[in-house]
């Protein structure tokens, strides 16, 4: 008969003095009682004998009920048979273990489904039997899980900054070196035109390099599963263009036929993270090609396009081609290039994989390298191509054409030329005017249209500076006189030799206007008929 | 503290339309649609309880001289407290001094890339000057995206990648043109001829139609607008059609181009940067709008200042009332409202880009439908019925079929 310590104490705990003892025995077991957690007593021949308070609450809880000739064996099945435990292998074999553990003494924990946590400890007797003490560890587990989860979290962190931290270094050296490039070539050249080229080229690879910035940022947050990338519709050709300027600089120093062939399909993908891949693969082939060439270009298969890096270096074993995806991984015969750490590939690989576009290697040592990404073809109607750059420069009626200006005021002269270049204009504006047909046939430059100021200095008159070119060099280039005088006799008189003429101010409109009829619609001109 | 206007307060608002002359019928159109928009403004108790009382300018034939007059007579015998119209071919935007010196609201669809230039050149001074429809550039540009989506989507597969661009001689087409070839190589197409610009008017387009053949293009567009002319260019291309996609600019909807051209217009493609939805919306404006001037008016037309003043009643009221010459500090505000608040008009959302201050396109500069205005592209079915709207999504009803004359050489 099993013992509860809520009724009266055992006959089997006596003592020799039996009123004193029994009152003991009470004593002690009410004290075991006070005890928060379950303590039972299992008999040398399994039957439960003494259960406290709080363990026969923990039978409750856990939906055993307790009968007086409860044995071990029946404990056990009854509580696998409640249902109540999450037992984390068959039912059996949990059986067995866990009789096991009454045998030997040892610990287990049963995780419960209203997620309840108990450690069931047991003892073994000295003359048999067993004492199993119950504690609800349910508080002490959630600390420990939340202390273990912020301890992965911190380490995940300190792990995702060293990540940034090394793909930072990698990933703006390259610009960093075409920047290097293009500044020393700009200190050493003289020509103001290739200065311009040169100044264009590294505003482009500074913006590269901020573009990298923020894609690194990315990829730290995407390592710690908080970013996704943000798919659109573009156009490939604008990526190409940039791998082009960002690299043809680099690739020509090191004397590479380098070529990126243009695309017309629009993708469906993350532009900022495929220019990283991308841009990854091209320095790859840049900085392990001694001789031949790069190619950049695309194929269409199906619905999907495939975007490949062709180049001519050194190759990669066979045995390699998985490896060299993997981080810090360098094949033997390329640890010598500087600023290559091996984190290229691996970066491009984790991008693709995020992306969910296949990247592949091909290639066979001393025959070249082809890596291709796989992207999906996206509706070119659709397609994002950011902000537009619209002006006249681009699709003006002007563009492409060219004109003479003919204007001692220097103001004048530098506002005139301002405006008509902002309509994509090409301009020789003069403010001397000593010899201009042989300055002007020095160059190559063949007015559609000039425009001359009425009064030149040293006394010369627009039209017939205009009638003297024109001579010269045989043009028939119409003319513009554009004069502050009003005096209408002089006007006309102008007009009778067949210039259209402008009073000063010059109102844009009124320019565009005349310019428009004189090259397009000459019959609305009245003076080009007389 | 604001007080309520007597019953006789109003707001007068100018437009500058050409009443008279060559463009007198879209003129007439462009005052019908000012009108129903200001009577149902009206109707709902005006702008903050003023209505709007408009006052119509003739612009002719629509000069620089006579639009700059129409300008200066609403401003300073009228006070108007905005000019709002259709379109004006003519002015180059002479007429912005007059209303920039005024400082009130002016809302036109001339359509013209040289307002973007016009406008950036100087945003303090042309902060009130809206273009209410995308500049013509987008013509040349949304037409190379289109013929592109045609052919990688498998609906057209071109022989090879060559196009052919013939322009009229007005500012409008050559820009409309010189776009389409600064594009073109973007999309994986090649100029190989033009653009040519074609004097007008033309009546034998012949020998522009065998230099074309002669370079066997995959893709025709002729960017000249005026429908006759186009008819007479359409007649003499059919007569020995050259195998190749062909475009007509939007000329070619009008009914004139439709009535001369008949059956044989089936095929061609044609396009506008501003046109009348045929959803509910649209279809509901479409019926008022013949109720009101009847059966043979033109709402397509129409819907343009009937949307525009809409969009300056809104933002007016939003920014607190509107404001006559010298007021810039409300019409900024106006201004500012007009920027900030999208309107879904009859022809699609007017979202008007920051700087430019003109409507943005769909899809040719956003790809999202509900922040632009639809670059709408037709098919020429036949000479009755209403055209098969191709695209763009969401809008389109009607699938791609190849011209007869192609369809033809497949089979």
């Amino acid at each position: 008969m099993a013992t509860d310590s809520r009724s009266e104490a055992s006959p089997r705990a006596t003592a020799p003095a039996p009123d004193r003892a029994a009152e003991h025995v009470s004593e002690v077991l009410q004290g075991f009682d006070s005890i928060g957690h379950g303590l039972a007593v299992w008999s040398r021949n399994d039957l439960l004998i003494y259960r406290t308070k709080a363990c026969a609450q923990f039978f409750e809880d856990v939906g055993v009920k307790p009968s007086d000739d409860l044995s071990l064996t029946d404990f056990l099945n009854m509580l696998a048979a409640t249902g109540f435990l999450l037992l984390p292998q068959d039912t059996e074999v949990w059986t067995e273990e866990e009789l096991r553990l009454f045998r030997t003494g040892g610990a287990s924990n049963y995780t419960c489904t209203n997620g309840r946590i108990y450690c069931n400890e047991r003892w073994p007797l000295p003359n048999g039997g067993v004492s199993m003490l119950i504690r609800d560890i349910t508080e002490v587990k959630r600390h420990q899980t939340s202390l273990e989860k912020a301890r992965d979290e911190a380490d995940r962190a300190d792990k995702t900054k060293s990540r940034f931290l090394r793909a930072a270094n990698h990933d703006l050296r390259q610009p960093l070196a075409t920047l290097k490039i293009l500044i020393y070539n700009c200190m050493v050249s003289d020509d103001e035109e290739h200065k311009g080229d040169l100044l264009h080229a590294m505003d482009i690879s500074v913006s590269i390099m901020e573009d990298l910035l923020g894609a690194l940022l990315n990829v730290g947050q995407l390592d710690a599963g908080q970013v996704k990338p943000r798919i659109t519709t573009f156009q490939l050709s604008t990526l190409l263009e940039r791998m082009d300027i960002e690299f043809s600089h680099q690739a020509r120093e090191k004397g590479l036929n380098f070529r990126v062939v243009q695309s017309r399909y629009a993708v469906v993908t993350d532009r900022a993270l495929l220019e990283r891949i991308v841009s990854n693969l091209v320095a790859n082939a840049v900085r392990y090609t001694e001789r031949g060439s790069i190619l950049v270009g695309v194929r269409r298969t199906r619905d999907k396009v495939r975007l490949e890096v062709r180049d001519s270096g050194v190759g990669i074993a066979p045995e390699h081609c998985e490896a060299i995806f993997d981080e810090f991984y360098q094949v033997a015969h390329s640890r010598n290039h500087r600023g290559a750490l091996g984190l290229g590939l691996s970066i491009s690989k984790r991008i693709a994989d995020i992306l969910e576009h296949p990247l592949d290697v091909k290639s066979r040592p001393g025959e070249g390298t082809i890596f291709s990404i796989v992207l999906p073809v996206g509706d070119i109607l659709q397609s994002d191509i950011g902000e537009p750059e619209i002006n006249e420069k681009i699709g003006g009626e002007f563009v492409g054409l060219s004109i003479l200006v003919l204007e001692d005021d220097e103001i004048l002269r530098d506002a005139l030329t301002e405006l008509l270049e902002r309509w994509g204009i090409k301009v020789e504006a003069f403010g001397a005017f000593d010899d201009l047909a042989g300055r002007l046939r020095e160059t190559a430059f063949r007015p559609d249209l000039i425009i001359t100021d009425y009064r030149l200095q040293g006394g010369l008159k627009g039209d017939e500076t205009v009638r003297d070119i024109r001579a010269k060099l045989k043009l028939d280039a119409p003319a513009i006189v554009v004069t502050a005088d009003t005096d209408p006799k002089l006007i006309e008189g102008i007009r009778g030799d067949g210039f259209p003429v402008l009073i000063k101010p010059v109102s844009p409109p009124r320019l565009r206007v005349m310019m428009h009829n004189i090259l397009y619609e000459p019959e609305l001109v009245r003076e080009l008929k007389s | 503290m604001t007080s309520t206007p007597s019953r006789h307060e109003t707001t007068p608002i100018g437009s500058m339309v050409p009443l008279t002359g060559p463009s007198s019928a879209d003129g007439r159109e462009f005052s019908n649609g000012f009108t129903l928009a200001m009577e149902e403004i009206n109707a709902r108790g005006g702008i903050l309880g003023r209505e709007i009382e408009a006052h119509f300018v003739d612009t002719g034939t629509q000069s620089a001289e006579e639009v700059v007059r129409a300008a200066r007579t609403l401003i300073e015998d009228h006070k108007v407290h905005a000019i709002i119209n259709g379109y004006n071919i003519g002015p180059q935007n002479s007429e912005y001094e007059p209303i920039a010196d005024a400082g009130i609201i002016y809302i036109h669809h001339n359509t013209l890339l040289q307002h973007h230039d016009t406008v950036m050149s100087n945003p303090g001074r042309y902060f009130s000057c809206f273009m209410g429809d995308p500049a013509e550039y987008w013509y040349g540009q949304g037409f190379i995206k289109l013929i592109s989506w045609l052919r990688d989507s498998g609906q057209w597969r071109p022989r090879n990648n060559r196009i052919a661009i013939i322009s009229g001689a007005k500012p409008y087409s050559i820009v409309i043109a010189n776009a389409m070839a600064s594009c073109a190589k973007q999309f994986g197409w090649t100029p190989a001829y033009g653009p040519k610009i074609a004097g007008a008017p033309i009546t034998n387009w012949q020998p522009i139609l065998d230099e074309v053949r002669a370079v066997d293009p995959a893709v025709l567009a002729n960017t000249h607008f005026y429908s006759g002319d186009l008819a007479r260019f359409h007649l003499q291309f059919i007569e020995d059609p050259i195998p190749c996609l062909l475009y007509l600019q939007y000329g070619a909807l009008h009914r004139t181009f439709l009535d001369v051209v008949g059956d044989k217009a089936r095929g061609a493609i044609v396009g506008t940067v501003i046109g009348l939805l045929r959803d509910d919306l649209g279809k509901s404006f479409a019926r008022r709008y013949r109720q009101r001037f009847g059966e043979q008016s033109t709402p397509e037309v129409g819907c343009q200042p009937y949307t525009s003043l809409h969009h300056y009643a809104i933002a007016a009221a939003i920014a607190g009332g509107t404001a006559g010459p010298g007021n810039i500090e409300q019409n900024q505000a106006i201004s500012d409202q007009l920027k900030a608040v999208p309107y879904r008009s009859v022809s699609g959302t007017i979202c008007y880009h920051p700087e430019w201050q003109s409507a943005v396109p769909y899809p040719d500069a956003v790809n999202d439908p509900s922040l632009g205005l639809p670059h709408l592209f037709y098919q020429i079915l036949n000479a009755g019925d209403e055209q098969a709207l191709i695209a763009p999504y969401p809008y389109n009803e009607s699938d791609f079929e190849l011209p007869p004359w192609l369809a033809h050489l497949e089979t």
